[in-house]
């Protein structure tokens, strides 16, 4: 089994919800700057420890996170990690130029030696505030947008695009990829319609802002809808993303959860963060044909057993996280564990992510 | 805007074609399958005089057995359109079949066109592909969307059987030397069109065009088989009217971005 150490690049001062989006009246500088670095480090300190991806993602407007364009922070993670690969999970493509999106993309691969895993997600609801984009077109947009990417990166002569949302007349992008024919493109399989659109067209899967007994649900779609495009997805194209805390003793690192865990935060607290905007969004149908499912899944919350129970956190001592890590590995069928550093202060992140490179990590190779 | 049906006589056939609208003319092949109209046609009728032709040994005509080669009935086709008067130069677009028909056309009389139009051409096709005989598995490999297909009668399989002899003797080898050679020396503007669901003429198909004809501008219809102008008909006249009016200059925008003045 693989793992993936995710940074969603937080801004790391404490404050208290402010909904979304979130006024920059008391915004530092300073507490920015310090909080890239942080992540860049971990990145660093990640990719020594042995971790095979690294991962970034998108969000807009929220201090929760500071990558409202992950390709910029993939370019500077890239000058800093030699070796594992660089995860980008995703680029909201919906709601982006997808020509750019493909410029990027086959910038990041040529930075990094062809390094880059392609993850290409709708975002959360709040996104499509972002940009002004209807939400109620984000499924065909993704559909679409994707097609054009993998146009983009793979035909050898200008080409233009008549699409339903999209118009171009002539693509060319320079430079090209470096991983033939493209880097592997993940994405959400949580709907089903998506689980089915990836299948069919052999993309790999992405299971996040979930918990395993849903995440179970979506993978049995996906393997069902695969099986009858005549194949079987390995592992490595299941990935579980998670959050997670290493501390010497399962007690130690329970109490170090604890503020993490409380029932107000649900799986899905950037979604939920203006919940007048989730509502719209989801009356426009972006969360498809089993909308009440879906909310459902971003709302689980829990105490921390449960939250352990369902896999939605990862916590305890080495031992114990490799257990959780298996079962997941079992239950899922999953071989790429994305996991979230999650703990009290940046120093018991830090211990964490080395207790986790250093003992969870070299036994997790065997799963 | 309806269409009206009219016959020509030239070169020794009478060939049935329609036309309507007004405008500067644009002059359409038809594919393996015979002359069918769709929206796209509709549509373009409202900025062209369009007028489709139907091929000698097409639909109701008798066998044809007299075309010795493509070539020899593009020129057929040149005589129909000369015998209509349309002027000194003309627009031209081929589906498939006809897209190879055109291109023979644009060989042989090159000073006559104005703008080209490939619309899925079978000018190069992969090797070993034929057209399907089941008729369902003939209404997938055409259509991504049949729901879009406009109710018509289908042809008797006569018909099919007479129109399938003449296509397999005329179409060529699925990379044809002569055409290629041939191809090169064209500079008419040519907008080259290809479903991104065809599996008929897969989209890949496509970039061996602007390696051919240096004047050539490739475009993929999404989320269209290999009737492009069936399955996305909006997209295929407004490309193919702004490609006509623009040549290729078309990759300019001209619609404007302002939203509130």
């Amino acid at each position: 089994m693989r793992a993936a150490l995710f940074s969603i690049v937080p801004y790391e001062r404490p404050s208290r919800p402010r909904g979304w989006p979130v006024p920059a009246d008391d915004y530092s500088a300073e507490v920015a700057q310090a909080s890239m670095e942080r992540a860049l480090d971990s990145f660093a300190v990640a990719d020594q420890l042995g971790f095979d991806w690294i991962s970034v993602a998108e969000h807009h407007y929220a201090p929760g996170s500071l990558t409202p364009n992950p390709m910029v922070m993939a370019a500077a993670a890239i000058q800093r990690v030699k070796r594992a690969k660089i995860a980008l999970l995703g680029s909201n493509i919906p709601i982006q130029n997808p020509v750019r999106v493909a410029e990027e993309f086959a910038m990041l691969d040529t930075l990094s030696g062809g390094r880059v895993i392609a993850g290409m997600l709708r975002g959360t609801s709040n996104e499509y505030v972002t940009y002004g984009v209807n939400p109620a077109e984000s499924r065909e947009r993704f559909i679409e947008a994707l097609r054009l990417i993998v146009a983009a990166w793979t035909e050898p002569q200008p080409f233009g695009w008549m699409g339903r949302y999209y118009d171009y007349r002539t693509i060319s992008i320079w430079p090209r990829p470096v991983q033939t024919p493209h880097p592997e493109i993940f994405m959400s399989i949580s709907s089903p319609e998506m689980a089915e659109f990836a299948a069919a067209h052999r993309i790999s899967a992405g299971l996040a802002v979930t918990t395993v007994p849903r995440a179970r649900e979506s993978v049995e779609v996906y393997r069902a809808a695969a099986r009858q495009h005549g194949w079987d997805p390995p592992p490595e194209q299941v990935l579980y993303r998670a959050a997670v805390h290493v501390a010497g003793s399962d007690a130690e690192a329970w109490a170090d959860c604890a503020p993490f865990a409380t029932p107000d935060r649900p799986v899905g607290a950037l979604s939920m963060a203006n919940p007048a905007i989730d509502e719209a969004v989801a009356g426009a149908g972006y969360y498809g044909r089993d909308t009440a499912q879906q909310r459902e899944r971003i709302m689980a919350a829990g105490d921390l057993r449960e939250r352990i129970d369902t896999g939605q956190i990862l916590a305890g001592s080495p031992d114990t996280v490799l257990q959780q890590a298996s079962a997941i590995r079992r239950e899922l069928g999953a071989g790429v564990l994305e996991l979230a550093f999650i703990g009290p202060t940046p120093d018991k992140r830090r211990r964490s992510l080395e207790l986790f490179g250093t003992q969870v990590l070299p036994r997790m190779r065997e799963l | 805007m309806s269409f009206v049906e009219h016959t020509v006589t030239a070169d020794g056939f009478d060939i049935r074609y329609v036309a309507a609208g007004d405008g500067p003319p644009l002059v359409c092949l038809h594919g393996a399958g015979g002359l069918r109209l769709s929206r796209a046609h509709e549509l373009l009728a409202r900025t062209h005089r369009v007028i489709a032709f139907e091929a000698p040994g097409f639909g109701e005509s008798p066998a044809n057995e007299r075309s010795a080669s493509l070539r020899e009935l593009a020129a057929t086709m040149l005589a129909g359109v000369d015998a209509l008067g349309v002027g000194d130069t003309f627009d031209l677009c081929g589906t498939s079949f006809g897209a190879k028909l055109a291109l023979w056309l644009a060989i042989d009389a090159p000073d006559r066109l104005g703008a080209l139009v490939l619309a899925s051409p079978a000018a190069i096709r992969l090797p070993g592909t034929r057209p399907p005989e089941d008729p369902a598995e003939m209404m997938a490999i055409l259509y991504q969307h049949p729901e879009r297909v406009p109710p018509s009668a289908p042809p008797s399989p006569e018909v099919v059987a007479k129109q399938l002899t003449l296509v397999e003797r005329l179409i060529g080898p699925a990379r044809d030397e002569e055409l290629e050679t041939a191809m090169r020396t064209l500079t008419v503007p040519t907008l080259v069109m290809f479903g991104t669901e065809d599996r008929l003429t897969p989209p890949e198909l496509g970039r061996h065009y602007p390696e051919l004809l240096p004047h050539a501008h490739l475009v993929l219809i999404y989320d269209a088989a290999h009737a492009l102008d069936v399955d996305r008909p909006e997209a295929f006249a407004a490309l193919v009217a702004d490609f006509l009016e623009q040549r290729g200059q078309f990759v300019v925008r001209r619609t404007s971005g302002l939203l509130y003045p």
